[in-house]
């Protein structure tokens, strides 16, 4: 039994060492200006917030990746976004898995309040997210979806909420 | 035990010095976690 208890230490203590890597770089990435890959980052400090009239979001198809960061609270992460219609979308998945649940909680944070920023390129466009549940305009976003990512998204996935789909729509 | 308790306490502190200050290190650290948090949400 001493064995055992012992045993069971021992694990714990080395298991403590990648715990205590993983947390030490997420706090770390917090006071960054932006997010690196799934810890998220401080608030979209650097470069241009754009204003003026809506772009043609077009070229957000050659685009991989995006920082967004919502207003409250202000941290940011790297999110994949698609183009339908010169709109934009974000959208996050594995929202009806308790794991996923835990780790992506933009999406709850930002139905709560959807002022957000985007930064593109290094520039800044202030948006506001609004969710969507369903509509036709599922059907064509989600091709355009699963056309640009290795994605399970679709529209059933969307209605029943195991993916969240959110519009960056401009900020009224 | 006793020295199994230092041994851990010391890598635990190099372990956070590595992280915050060589470069790199956070990122590494970041990439493994991503791995096996997008398969433990599959």
């Amino acid at each position: 039994m001493n064995l055992f208890k012992r045993a069971v230490i021992v694990v714990i203590c080395l298991l403590l060492i990648p715990f205590v890597a993983v947390a030490t770089a997420g706090a770390k990435q917090r006071f960054e200006d932006g997010p690196n890959r799934v810890f998220s980052g401080g608030p979209l400090v650097a470069g241009e917030l754009y204003s003026g009239s809506e772009p043609d979001w077009s070229f957000v198809s050659e685009i991989p990746t995006i920082e967004m960061q919502l207003l409250n609270p202000s941290q940011s992460r790297r999110i994949w976004i698609a183009e339908y219609e010169n709109k934009i979308y974000v959208w996050s998945g594995y929202m009806g898995n308790p794991i996923g649940r835990i780790w992506k909680q933009w999406p709850i944070q930002a139905e709560r309040d959807g002022r957000a920023v985007i930064r593109i390129n290094g520039v800044r466009y202030e948006r506001q997210l609004q969710r969507l549940k369903s509509g036709d305009v599922l059907d064509g976003l989600t091709a355009i979806i699963t056309a640009k990512y290795p994605s399970a998204t679709t529209r059933a996935a969307i209605e029943v909420g195991d993916v969240w789909l959110f519009e960056a729509a401009p900020r009224g | 035990m006793k020295n199994f308790y230092i041994f851990t306490a010391t890598a635990i502190v190099i372990t956070i010095f590595t992280v915050l200050f060589v470069p790199g290190a956070d990122d590494y650290v970041e990439r493994i976690f991503q791995i096996y948090l997008g398969r433990a949400a599959r």
